[in-house]
């Protein structure tokens, strides 16, 4: 279970302070696929930024699982990040010159895996996204888009993360592309057991999540459960 | 593939950078190398001249260049009053003479050669010598040095060439001789088909072979060598010496000695050590000692901004790359590591092909620095260096350059050799390798600044 009290985020942009995240409190069960809207500039890739511990809250507390991520030193940080998380971004950060293939074994080497289990793995995860054996020797800058996102994603499961989170992993795509990424992300999670947090702009996809948050200025304005109905 | 074969890879990311990189880095480092190497070489000269200091003082008549220049000869009388001097074990004395073929029926083994010819025209005219020396033929006269210490070649060795006296047959005479009696250079003996107990004519007078020596060089082989009393004799020269070689008791006594030699004789005669001989060719080799140095120091830190740019630059941009890496759980250690490694691969490559440039480029850039610093350095330190080929090198040795000084000494500073050995180059990799560690070191600030939610943005 994920567990966000009173977190807040502060920006210092020349003069002004931006409260780019300004009290948001929200809960996440396990295994929900969970959506967070809102307006440009409302704050969703702050809020995202903070829960995958790639920035510090300047206030607050993320628990997850019964731990303050947000008092974890640097290692423990690191292994949260390698291990407990998954990240899909918008536009794809693969390393250039690694192959597809490569890029999903490496966060497998900062948990130590051996070499023989990070290839079998990074071989499968890539097959099931929809590569094929040419295709997970190509590196992404011979990639279409969609395939790199499929290759992102293959990377962010890599380690049976307990939560992926998206940050419009589908702006970058046409929107037959991005549908069929998204549904992509949704039976690999489904498959996987990991709790999806996704940000989008597109009320479609939001529509088939299990939850929706609305973001207005840094706070929860509305949040939508579907789960239910 | 983990941390350090990534580096590797991305030593070759982009190619042509690698390939610029890695030559200006091997300029430096080569440049580096080969200063490494005139140092140590320039260096190693230095101590070898400084442990030549040897406890002799050279007295010449004031004036005399080799046979050349004027001056009057110094006499056994003023030579009595130096061997008397505190702390003066000995005295060489030498009569120098040259025999001319009017003189001598014994031939010089040594041809003229242009160069030969050329200094013999150049100074003909102060002694009158060559006779016939704008002629197609002329030939070279004998050298015949009197001595009272015969196996002693470095107490003659301006007019003898020096060298070390090797004993082929018969016996040398005693030091106070008077006989018609003679040592013979290997060269000239054959030359003239000479054996011990043949005879020669010299002064009108027939001389006996005593003996017949080597010094391991040719002109050395081609002079005679007789008593001192017997040179004096035949020349009409009673009592006197165109240069005597005093030996002190101790090197430090030798500066007090050549002070109270020089009181002594006035300014009768030129009185030098080897001292101050060493000394002249230790501050020509400090010049380039400096210049190595400082052009080493200049070189290594050059390496050093490359490499250290070029990781900063890299850095800057991969950054989000770097983001990204963070953000999917790399420690920053790791992030480092791969950076090193690919600076240290940059750095090695850099380094073969420095220390191939290096390796070939040393040897002339020592050579380089060694004869500029040598042209601007005193007049008297190029005696040795004047001449090549036989003819040349007599004349060279005999009328040129300052009672021979540095033949003497036997250093010059020509002759310094540049040694290239395994541990320079080993060296040099370390120390590349060295600034490599320290350039990623600078990166790794860099590095870990980058914020990994930085990679959230869209570009
Ligand atoms: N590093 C930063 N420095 C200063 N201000 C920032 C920084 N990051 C975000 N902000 C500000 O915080 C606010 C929230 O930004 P954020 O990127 O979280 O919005 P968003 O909801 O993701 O918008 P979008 O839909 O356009 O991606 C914005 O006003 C933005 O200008
Ligand atoms: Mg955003």
């Amino acid at each position: 279970m994920l567990k966000v009290t009173d977190l807040k985020r502060q920006f210092q942009s020349g003069d002004t302070i931006v409260n780019a995240v300004n009290g948001i409190d929200l809960t996440i069960p396990d295994g929900q696929f969970v959506s967070i809207i809102g307006q440009s500039g409302s704050g969703k890739t702050s809020l995202l930024s903070l829960l995958g511990a790639l920035d510090k809250p300047s206030s607050g507390s993320i628990e997850v699982d019964g731990r303050d991520i947000t008092k974890m030193n640097g290692g423990e940080l690191n292994q949260y990040r390698a291990k407990t998380i998954g990240f899909v971004f918008q536009s794809y950060n693969l390393v250039p010159n690694l192959t597809a293939l490569e890029n999903v074994m490496l966060p497998m080497e900062f948990l130590g895996k051996p070499k023989r289990d990070r290839i079998e793995r990074a071989k499968n995860l890539l097959h099931e996204v929809g590569l094929n054996d040419g295709e997970v020797l190509r590196k992404p800058g011979s990639l279409s888009g969609g395939q790199q996102q499929r290759v992102a994603i293959a990377r962010a499961l890599a380690n049976h993360p307990k939560y992926i989170l998206a940050d419009e992993p589908t702006g970058n795509l046409d929107s037959q592309t991005g549908k069929k990424i998204f549904n992509l992300l949704h039976d690999l999670s489904l498959k996987e057991k990991t709790t999806i947090i996704v940000v989008t702009h597109d009320l479609a996809i939001a529509g088939k999540t299990n939850k929706s948050f609305r973001i207005k200025d840094g706070r929860v304005v509305n949040s939508t459960d579907r789960s239910k109905t | 593939m983990n941390w350090f074969s990534r580096g590797i890879r991305s030593a070759f990311r982009n190619a042509t950078r690698t390939f610029a990189l890695v030559i200006i880095l091997g300029l430096s480092i080569s440049l580096a190398l080969s200063m490494l190497i005139a140092h140590q070489a320039v260096t190693q000269k230095i101590n070898n001249v400084k442990s030549s200091v040897d406890n002799t003082i050279s007295i010449y008549p004031a004036g005399l260049r080799g046979f050349t220049g004027g001056g009057n000869p110094l006499t056994s009388a003023q030579l009595l009053e130096v061997s008397k001097t505190t702390d003066v074990t000995s005295v060489a004395e030498t009569l120098s003479d040259r025999m001319t073929s009017s003189e001598t029926n014994l031939q010089s083994p040594i041809s003229a050669g242009v160069l030969g010819r050329r200094f013999a025209r150049k100074v003909g005219g102060l002694g009158g010598v060559f006779g016939n020396y704008g002629g197609q033929s002329f030939t070279l006269p004998v050298i015949v040095n009197g001595t009272n210490d015969p196996t002693n070649l470095s107490a003659f060795s301006h007019t003898g060439g020096g060298g070390t006296f090797t004993l082929q047959s018969g016996t040398v005479f005693n030091s106070n001789s008077n006989a018609n009696v003679a040592l013979l250079g290997s060269s000239i003996a054959s030359k003239n088909n000479l054996k011990v107990g043949s005879t020669f004519t010299a002064y009108s007078t027939t001389i006996t072979v005593a003996g017949i020596f080597s010094t391991g060089n040719r002109f050395g082989d081609s002079q005679v060598i007789m008593p001192l009393q017997t040179v004096q004799r035949l020349t009409g020269q009673t009592n006197q010496i165109t240069s005597a070689v005093a030996y002190v008791n101790s090197v430090s006594n030798v500066a007090t000695v050549t002070a109270a030699i020089k009181k002594e004789l006035g300014s009768a005669a030129d009185v030098t050590n080897s001292i101050a001989q060493a000394q002249s060719i230790v501050s020509a080799l400090q010049n380039i000692q400096t210049i190595s140095l400082y052009s080493l120091i200049g070189a290594v830190i050059v390496g050093a901004i490359i490499i250290l740019m070029t990781m900063i630059m890299i850095v800057r941009e991969r950054r989000r790359e770097i983001g990204v890496i963070k953000a999917i759980g790399s420690s920053n250690i790791r992030i480092v590591g791969q950076f090193m490694a690919e600076a240290v691969t940059l750095t090695l490559v850099g380094a073969i092909i420095g220390i191939t440039f290096g390796v070939i480029a040393s040897k002339p850039i020592t050579q380089m620095l060694v004869s500029s610093s040598n042209s601007s350095s005193s007049s008297s330190s190029r005696s040795s260096l004047a001449g090549s080929g036989s003819g040349g090198n007599f004349a060279a040795h005999h009328f040129s350059g300052g009672h021979g000084i540095f033949t003497r000494v036997k250093h010059d500073i020509s002759s310094v050799h540049a040694v290239v050995n395994f541990s320079i180059v080993v060296d040099g990799l370390v120390a590349a390798i060295f600034i490599a560690l320290i350039g990623s070191a600078v990166a790794a600030y860099f590095i870990a600044k980058i914020r990994p939610a930085e990679v959230m943005r869209v570009e």
